[in-house]
């Protein structure tokens, strides 16, 4: 026994000499090797990374907002403010919210879905961050309606206790998702089903004939609806569409969702700034609209 | 990038992921007037504008409020934003007349002079003759090397909260009465009187130019100076955190003058000038004391043959020297090891 | 010397062989220990760029105390240096010179030849013993070359720290006073102590740590262990291994012929003996000639 533990360590010394070995050449002929290749073939020693800069349609929410490579540490001595540094960014962003994984829209319409609609396209993306596409771009049938609504964790997809609460609004690692009833149960409807037909549908794409693909893709975008959810829906005191009170919305950040401020921003803009929030599925040209300073909004 | 943080606190391993400190007493929240935030508190909004670039709208309240234009109203930058939804808006102008007052001579404050320093500059876009420089899309302009300055007030002992002495600010109080007033002075008097930012966050700052090896080929310098300047000292300390040791603009700006005039070796205005660079290091924070000779150190040396080939050629020699004598004892300890592991077997047996 | 520490202690019925006296295994002791500490201090800055760099540098007080605790162990390191110098020099001179001078013959050459014969300067024998043992640890004979009282890898310890701390010791108060210093020497002398300073240091401590290590502690004839550098004696089992002809020769003096063991490589290990002597036995019946094992316990069938 003895024996073979000291056969056992003769042997794992000698793996530790050869890693010592590695490691010595490493520090030394190693540089001096890289050194003249380098010199050789004219390469920068460390080049920096500047690819990312090529492909701008490729970068996603993801790559410049939720993952983004370049971090930077600010060193205020009593804190360390630790950020994603984006090009050209002049205000900090100062925190962190992971990817959404659950998401199979995501795939093909990434995290700023929302473009057609200029003016608006913003306020849409913003709501998109911590809302469910399906919340707002699916109707239900009468059978289906539950009118649940629950949170899922964007990075684990499993349903959580609200985040609302405490947090600086729209910066939930959560977001809102709707529950159907199917077959007499209440399900969330972003079912696993649902999911692996979306991804089965993306990996087998380029073996895939237009007519296939138009029927799949009908199939994954049956249950929208044509007209979505509109802002009015849920920014109103009169029965909203999703029920604040039981996603975890605290009576106050109810009453400013519901607000004068908001609702009547809505409103009044709706006919002179916003012509197309309510409506954003059209394409009219936008009624020029008299000017107006600023939001008329009340000082908190 | 090369110039990366080296420090991590043992006891204190600092990730921030959703920060909200409540340090602010109530009723800074001065400069929302128009209520921007209404919507430009929520982080998601965003979007991909006309050249297919991303554009995060976000402005995140609480850092802006510890930041040095916490006062400045939106409008005071944003000046074409007047509807909703905002039509297409210029980019800011950081050198416009804003609606601060300074108060020395109660004028409307501006970031102007800048650019006279800028464009004087080794960083400006024209030459001393004014024509436009060869590569002038290289050279920075403001958000190239700052973005939202915070607030950095002394921390000597107070390492939690914002560096903030309480018992200068109960001083105040007996003469200042407005709170906002009391926090946003201490706060700027306190930045003001160390580095407004870590060596370390400078150095990187300049890097992300200067360690470019395409710009730094393009603009012909003599050196990826981020990557150098980590290689000394100074550049090791900044790494873990030390706030004493002088970064770029200590060497590269004349004591006493605006950190944008900054010039070429070449030029006779500059401290890294032959002529001048004898005085850098003997400042009397620095090496006080110190010989013109001492300002011969190379700092911005680099392991090349052909940058500085004495350095290259010396490294070598170490090199060839450790790896030399190290690789063959290696050799003998493993061959050691094997002797151990089989000690009977052997190609000529004795007798 | 010889009154004070017996040349060998016999404990418990072992042998043991007397090696260091507390004058040198003190200054040992103090000049490892602030080596280490120096090597601690020193490598996170050299290699400020890896991860484990702030951990290491902050168990020392971070940027503001680390480079103190390095100058400080540094000083200790460069007084124990010189100390030993002056030590050896003393010797020297009342052992040597001053003999030479009783005798009428201190010339130039007499005490050459006397420095040339220190127990630290290499010579022949040991060139000799290093061939001997690469003939060894290729398999190409069983004889482990039986070491002189020093041996070449005790030289080379002793010398490797030696040129190691004059090389590190001058760039390392170079680099302290550097003010100082380039009143008389130009600044860019500065990198290249700089240079000096901590790639020799790296090869210092690579050599110390690794293969002063594996032959002092690692090992498998001493492991988990050596603990001469604290008793000051060698247990016979490694004074056999590693030093022979010394052995032997002290055995005789102390006239203790009978009990002289024989040689062995130090690659036989006590509790792999019943294998080995399996070994032997099987490879002599199928050969039918006897392994010449240099295995002491081999040699007990």
């Amino acid at each position: 026994m003895k024996c073979l533990l000291t056969k056992l360590y003769i042997i794992a010394f000698m793996g530790l000499v050869a890693f010592f070995g590695i490691l010595i050449w490493n520090l030394t002929f190693a540089h001096v090797i890289h050194e003249y290749h380098s010199r050789e073939s004219d390469v920068p020693l460390h080049v920096n990374g500047e690819a990312d800069k090529k492909e701008p349609r490729q970068q996603t929410f993801d790559k410049m907002i939720l993952e983004s490579e370049d971090r930077v540490k600010h060193y205020l001595g009593y804190r360390v403010l630790e950020e994603q540094r984006i090009e050209g960014h002049f205000h900090h962003i100062g925190f962190d919210v992971g990817p959404d994984n659950r998401s199979y829209c995501r795939s093909c319409h990434g995290d700023m879905p929302h473009d057609s609609v200029k003016d608006i396209r913003a306020f849409l993306n913003m709501h998109a961050f911590f809302v469910g596409c399906q919340t707002c771009h699916v109707k239900f049938k009468e059978d289906e309606i539950t009118n649940v609504y629950k949170w899922y964790d964007r990075k684990t997809g499993e349903i959580v206790e609200s985040p609302v609460n405490g947090a600086p609004p729209g910066t939930y690692n959560a977001k809102i998702i709707p529950f159907i009833r199917e077959n007499g149960k209440i399900v969330r409807i972003d079912s696993e089903e649902k999911i692996q037909f979306a991804n089965d549908y993306k990996a087998a794409e380029p073996d895939l004939s237009e007519g296939q693909k138009s029927k799949a893709k009908k199939l994954i975008h049956k249950i929208i609806s044509k007209t979505p959810v509109t802002c009015e829906e849920c920014h109103t005191k009169q029965k909203p569409t999703l029920p604040l009170a039981e996603l975890g919305y605290p009576k106050t950040r109810i009453d400013s969702i519901t607000s004068t401020e908001v609702v009547g921003m809505i409103k009044n803009y709706t006919q002179f700034h916003m012509p197309k929030m309510l409506n954003p599925g059209e394409a009219t040209p936008p009624v020029s609209p008299p000017q107006q300073p600023e939001a008329p909004s009340v000082q908190h | 990038m090369r110039l990366q943080s080296r420090s991590r606190p043992l006891g204190a391993v600092i990730v921030l992921v959703l920060v909200i400190i409540y340090l602010l007493p109530a009723g800074v929240l001065g400069s929302d007037v128009g209520n921007c935030l209404l919507c430009h508190k929520y982080p998601g909004l965003s979007r991909v504008d006309e050249n297919a670039e991303m554009r995060l709208l976000y402005v995140n309240e609480e850092i802006f409020n510890n930041s040095v234009h916490g006062k400045v109203k939106c409008e005071g930058c944003h000046t074409d934003i007047t509807k909703i939804p905002h039509e297409p808006v210029k980019p800011v102008d950081c050198l416009a007349v804003c609606h601060i007052i300074e108060p020395a001579e109660e004028q409307k404050f501006s970031h102007k002079s800048v650019e006279a320093f800028l464009e004087d500059s080794v960083h400006g876009k024209k030459d001393k003759n004014g024509n436009e420089k060869k590569y002038s899309e290289d050279m920075p302009t403001c958000k190239d090397c700052h973005d939202n300055p915070m607030f950095r007030p002394l921390a000597f002992v107070k390492k939690v909260r914002a560096g903030v002495a309480e018992d200068a600010l109960g001083r105040c109080r007996v003469c200042h009465k407005k709170e906002e007033f009391i926090y946003r002075f201490y706060n700027h008097i306190t930045t003001r009187l160390h580095k407004s930012r870590s060596p370390l966050n400078i150095a990187q700052s300049c890097a992300r130019c200067h360690d470019d090896p395409k710009l730094v080929a393009r603009h012909n310098l003599n050196t990826r100076a981020g990557f150098s300047y980590g290689d000394t000292y100074h550049g090791k300390a900044a790494k873990m955190l030390d706030e004493t040791v002088p970064d770029c603009l200590d060497c590269h700006v004349p004591k006493g003058q605006s950190v944008h005039q900054m010039h070429g070796n070449d030029d006779p205005r500059a401290t890294t000038h032959p002529e001048n660079r004898g005085q850098i290091c003997s400042s009397t924070d620095c090496h006080p004391g110190a010989s013109v000779q001492f300002a011969n150190y190379q700092v911005h040396s680099e392991f090349s043959k052909e940058k500085s080939p004495a350095v290259y050629w010396f490294t070598t020699f170490f090199y060839i020297l450790t790896g030399g004598t190290l690789l063959p004892l290696m050799v003998i300890m493993f061959l050691d090891l094997l002797r151990r592991l089989f000690p009977n077997a052997t190609f000529r047996r004795r007798k | 010397m010889s009154e004070k520490y017996p040349p060998i202690k016999t404990i418990n019925g072992r042998k043991y062989f007397f090696r260091f006296n507390m004058n040198l295994r003190i200054q040992h002791i103090i000049f490892a220990a602030s080596i280490i500490i120096l090597v601690l201090t020193g490598m996170p800055l050299k290699f400020s760029g890896t991860p484990w760099a702030p951990y290491l540098y902050s168990m020392f007080g971070g940027i503001a105390i680390a480079p103190w605790v390095h100058k400080i162990s540094g000083s200790i390191m460069l007084i124990v240096f010189v100390y030993h110098i002056y030590w050896c020099i003393k010797i020297f001179y009342n052992n040597h010179i001053l003999r030479l001078k009783r005798e009428g013959k201190r010339t130039i050459g007499s005490v050459t030849m006397a420095a040339l014969k220190l127990p630290m300067i290499p010579n022949l024998k040991d060139a000799k013993d290093i061939i001997d043992l690469m003939k060894y640890l290729l398999y190409f004979t069983n004889k482990h070359p039986e070491g002189d009282e020093w041996t070449w890898k005790e030289k080379f310890d002793y010398w490797a720290p030696f040129w190691g701390c004059f090389i590190i010791g001058a760039s390392g108060i170079i680099i302290w006073k550097k003010e100082l210093f380039t009143q008389y020497i130009p600044g860019d002398l500065i990198n290249f102590c700089l240079i000096a300073h901590s790639d020799e240091a790296l090869l210092a401590a690579l050599f110390l740590f690794i293969w002063h290590w594996y032959n002092v502690h690692f090992s498998t004839s001493v492991f988990p262990m050596g603990t001469v550098f604290l008793t000051g004696y060698l247990p016979e089992d490694l004074m056999i291994e590693e030093h022979y002809a010394h052995y032997v020769r002290v055995m005789k003096k102390e006239g203790l012929e009978d009990e002289i063991q024989p040689p062995h490589g130090g690659h036989s290990n006590p509790a792999c003996n019943l294998t080995d002597e399996a070994k032997n036995l099987f490879s002599k019946s199928k050969n039918g000639s006897s392994n010449d094992s240099l295995q002491q316990g081999g040699s007990g069938i």
